[in-house]
């Protein structure tokens, strides 16, 4: 309360009656690390502080990857294009060519003239000599890649300066994003050969100031891991982004702005120009003190909704009740989305009703094709439990609940925002389903077990490491309990989190977003865990090493495997990742809620064309690919 | 000989102390849920489930509880840890690996020691000081404005008082900056300025929020201690309000003060959590909530060590030094 308080004297203060007066850029102004600011792109970190700063070692897997590495210095054979979620070549000349009918063998081209920062040519020997690295020192080195990749690749050889030949222990359709980027990252970090062959201890290697591929390298940092500044290279149409074209920044500077409520001040200050997840709340009282401040679109629900992931409850089907598909349903008719969405993101949410985040690119996929279905869909007792118009509900309420209506989406824009549909809200009908397992509320309203013993149903939700999700937890929880389950909400740290995620001992329900990551169209890459070998016993304690919603269906695991060697481009992949979705929702294995809303504000002072919702040419992250496209797209105000 | 004695088993209770807290340290983690190769699997497995085999995962397991020093069973890494411990070698850190914890903690160090030393001992300074005069001429109006100062400032929450400073300092009437930037490089007389800069803000709401107790607590000693006999038979002497003042109620009301102040002292390892995540100060007590937080055993072991060394430090420090400020102890009575 008495932070909500701090936020409105700050939202309050000195707001003229004609609107907010902006704190004025200066001109020649210099950043506190002595750039010229308006050369100046500064950055919120995605990871606060770093104790590693000096590591830029991409082979160990502490190294510091969030505060430009990847987005500034480095290159991959295939980066991904955010808007479309398709590769493209970026150190490659073209996508992989297919040797065989087998989808094993690969020839990777090259693009000549990309040079590393030294001035050193990038070319096949770089390649091979990383795969080399990867496979003799696999016992050293802690990069996640490198089990990728050497469980991947079964031999190569370099046929020439810009082509090598690839093949991999199994048919591999992800090849391009296996070997290339996936969303955020890659598996596949390839170094410099004239650097690293002459390093002894690659493992303590630091890399501290690295020769780059991309088109910045690091000019300095600050050793407590609060910043990192990185100078554009002069030869950047040499580096691996040069195709993109030239990055409009001089200078990025990652730095750590504090907590939320010192961030927001700065941020009204124009002391930096791009956020990371700042909260509803501060993004308001910034807006309303400078309107230089921009949310991703001027409506709700303002923020940008095409994460590769979305919040859902992972529930351990293997664990009585929760075995029964009643009671699955059950809960997720509990489930008053709109409340949880209104109560802990103020309405700033996308619904998302199959197992995925509803994208730009996973909607024509897999959303669309199956809303008759969805609209069909009938449960054992015959109850249709689909909400299409949950978008327009949405609008509904919120104009009850006194929200300017030219805030809120009119027409499509109603379900392009708050999503296609959810499932209804409806505890009446999810009593029935509960009663036909012979689960009844007791004397104090709470369902209990079928032998009449009570149950309490152990909700985990992160502590404050993740507050949105700790906000939609004990929304979750609220939910429930009004509907008559007895939930003990409680919240976890990071480490325990995943050992819960993992343990079936320790797991009946959680608030998660792991099981739900699909961000192209490829959907084996996130779910092909789900598979018979790893299924635990319902109490073991032995930790699971995939398959996290504990799904015990031999359709979807065979389904799985059959689109696992499947030609991704055809029409037949995608049917099949649509018969999954079908059985997954049928069984109500999982529920997903929302996408995960990347609430990214930008100040518009020094900088303008950053990606919004009426010019999406990326998804406006600064800790993933996009931001190459972001530097080459952005463009600087004339002061 | 009383005095040797008396030296002798505060240090033999010193390094039992040690001993225990040491051992708690590396148990008490493993009982946390939670397992940093668990973790690092489960990242694995998300990228490579085609293509790890239970083999593959198995194999990695094994290379990982090397590298990190998890093989052997509990009592071999407890014996490898007391081996490790006497050399202040805390292993790697599971989450930035191969980062030794000592080099993460070194660097940490001085930015709290600098921070919190500086600020509890002015803090110390200001408010008792302040609490001797309000308390030695309790009657007067003034005496009276500063203990309402030490009472209004005292329950404040430091999130608030925080707040409270930047936005007056820093956001309206912009004195100081919002978030510290400090340079690398050398030490000059310009950079030692720039961090004196910069860290005035995290500074003056440490000095701020300890004050207030230090007004008060002195407060009540000074006007408790000038009643009694010895400072009445000072006064007939005809000596003057300073003198009583100072060398009669402070030199007596000052003990448990002390105490206070080394057992503060002590505790600065712990970091101030807050004051740098409020300010994006560095310091210890982040890198200890992020090493809790991801399961990083060695950097946790490495900066609680360092809390339970300096707080035994501490004890025994103020137990040797105490004799000097009161003669009871030293006298055996």
């Amino acid at each position: 309360m008495l932070l909500a308080f701090l936020l409105s004297l700050i939202a309050g203060c000195g707001a003229p009656a004609a609107g907010p007066a902006a704190p004025q850029p200066v001109a020649g102004a210099m950043t506190e690390v002595g750039t010229p600011r308006a050369e100046t792109l500064i950055v919120q970190t995605f990871d606060g502080k770093t104790n590693a700063p000096d590591n830029m070692n991409p082979l160990m897997s502490g190294y510091a990857i969030w505060r430009g590495f990847r987005e500034l210095a480095w290159g991959y054979l295939w980066e991904m294009d955010t808007a479309t979620g398709k590769s493209y070549p970026e150190l490659a000349a073209e996508l992989p060519v297919v040797l065989n009918d087998e989808y094993t063998q690969f020839e990777i081209r090259l693009r000549p003239g990309v040079y590393w920062s030294d001035g050193v040519e990038f070319t096949a020997n770089d390649v091979i000599f990383t795969l080399d690295t990867y496979f003799n020192n696999r016992d050293k080195l802690t990069y996640f890649g490198v089990p990728v990749i050497t469980n991947y690749v079964k031999s190569y050889e370099k046929v020439d300066d810009y082509t090598l030949r690839v093949e991999t222990v199994k048919p591999a359709y992800d090849f391009a994003t296996t070997m290339g980027v996936y969303t955020w990252g890659s598996a596949f970090n390839i170094v410099p050969k004239h650097v690293f062959e002459k390093v002894e201890d690659l493992a303590a290697f630091k890399n501290e100031y690295p020769v780059t591929l991309g088109a910045y390298t690091l000019k300095s940092y600050d050793p407590n891991g609060q910043w990192h500044l990185w100078e554009r290279r002069a030869d950047w149409d040499r580096s691996a982004t040069a195709p993109l074209g030239e990055p409009k920044a001089k200078y990025v500077f990652y730095k750590n702005f504090g907590d939320e409520q010192t961030r927001t001040l700065a941020f009204i200050k124009n002391e930096y120009d791009v956020d990371t997840f700042m909260s509803p709340d501060s993004i308001d009282a910034a807006k309303a003190q400078n309107p230089k401040v921009r949310t991703f679109a001027d409506v709700f629900p303002y923020h940008d909704m095409n994460d590769a992931c979305a919040y859902g409850i992972i529930i351990n089907n293997l664990k009585a009740p929760l075995d029964k598909p009643e009671v699955r349903w059950a809960l997720a008719l509990s489930l008053d989305l709109q409340n949880v969405g209104i109560n802990s993101m103020s309405g700033q949410f996308k619904g998302s009703a199959l197992p995925m985040p509803d994208t730009q690119i996973t909607r024509p996929a897999f959303f669309e094709p199956l809303q008759a279905w969805l609209n069909e869909l009938t449960l054992p007792d015959g109850y249709k439990p689909y909400n299409p118009n949950f978008g327009a509900d949405m609008v509904a309420r919120l104009t009850e609940m006194g929200v300017d209506p030219a805030q809120l989406p009119t027409g499509d824009a109603v379900t392009g925002n708050f999503g296609l549909g959810w499932w209804k809200a409806d505890p009446a009908e999810a009593e029935k389903l509960m009663n036909s397992v012979g689960m009844t509320k007791g004397a104090d309203g709470f369902y209990t077990l079928p032998d009449g013993s009570p149950w309490t149903l152990e909700l985990v939700i992160p502590s404050d490491w993740n507050k949105v999700m700790q906000r939609v937890g004990f929304s979750i929880a609220d939910s429930w309990t009004k509907a008559g389950f007895k939930v003990n909400a409680r919240q976890v740290d990071n480490a325990e989190f995943t050992t819960v995620q993992n343990t079936n001992a320790l797991l009946q329900v959680m608030v998660n977003w792991t099981t739900s990551c699909v961000f192209n169209t490829n959907f084996v890459n996130n779910w092909r865990t789900i598979k018979a070998e790893n299924l635990k016993p319902a109490d073991s304690n032995e930790l699971i090493t995939g398959n996290t919603p504990r799904i015990d269906n031999q359709f979807i695991f065979d389904k799985i495997a059959e689109a696992g060697a499947m030609d991704m481009s055809k029409p037949e992949f995608l049917e099949a990742g649509q018969e999954i979705i079908k059985e997954m929702i049928t069984n109500m294995y999982y529920i997903n809620m929302m996408n995960i809303p990347t609430t990214i504000p930008t100040n518009e002072t020094y900088w303008t064309n950053f990606p919004k919702q009426d010019n999406a040419y990326a998804v406006p992250y600064t800790w993933w690919s996009s931001f190459k496209k972001i530097l080459a797209n952005i463009e600087p105000v004339t002061q | 000989m009383k005095l040797a004695q008396y030296v002798v088993q505060r240090f033999i209770g010193y390094l039992l102390v040690l001993f225990i807290g040491i051992t708690i340290t590396f148990f008490l983690p493993r009982l946390m849920p939670g397992d940093p190769i668990n973790n690092y699997i489960s990242q694995v497995q998300a990228r490579a489930g085609q293509s790890l085999s239970a083999e593959a995962t198995q194999q990695l397991r094994d290379s990982l509880a090397e590298l990190y020093g998890l093989q052997g069973d509990i009592f071999t890494q407890y014996r490898n840890y007391l081996a490790r411990v006497v050399r202040l070698d805390f292993g790697p850190s599971f989450t930035y690996y191969p980062e030794p914890v000592s080099n993460i903690l070194l660097d940490a160090m001085p930015w709290t020691a600098g921070l919190l030393i500086t600020t509890t001992l002015l803090s110390w300074l200001i408010g008792n000081s302040i609490g001797l005069i309000a308390g030695y001429f309790n009657k007067r109006r003034w005496a009276t404005i500063l203990e309402v100062v030490g009472i209004i400032l005292y329950p404040i929450p430091y999130y608030i008082l925080a707040l409270v400073v930047i936005l007056l300092l820093a956001y309206w009437i912009a004195l100081f900056p919002l978030s510290p930037t400090f340079l690398p490089g050398p030490m000059t007389w310009n950079k030692a300025v720039s961090i004196i800069y910069n860290s005035f803000l995290p500074a003056l709401t440490l000095i701020l929020a300890g004050f207030g107790w230090n007004v008060l607590a002195m407060k009540a000693l000074a006007v408790a201690t000038k009643e009694d006999a010895y400072v009445q038979f000072a006064r007939l002497k005809g000596t003057t309000d300073r003198t009583r003042m100072t060398n009669y109620v402070f030199r007596n009301a000052m003990l448990p003060q002390i105490t206070a102040l080394v057992l503060s002292l002590g505790f600065i390892f712990n970091g101030a959590i807050q004051t740098e995540v409020i300010f994006s100060y560095p310091g210890i007590g982040m890198t200890m909530r992020a090493a809790a937080g991801a399961g990083d055993y060695n950097l946790l072991y490495g900066a609680i060590i360092l809390t339970i060394f300096s707080v035994a430090t501490a004890a025994l420090i103020l137990d040797l030094i105490y004799p000097l400020f009161d003669p009871r102890i030293r006298l055996g009575g």
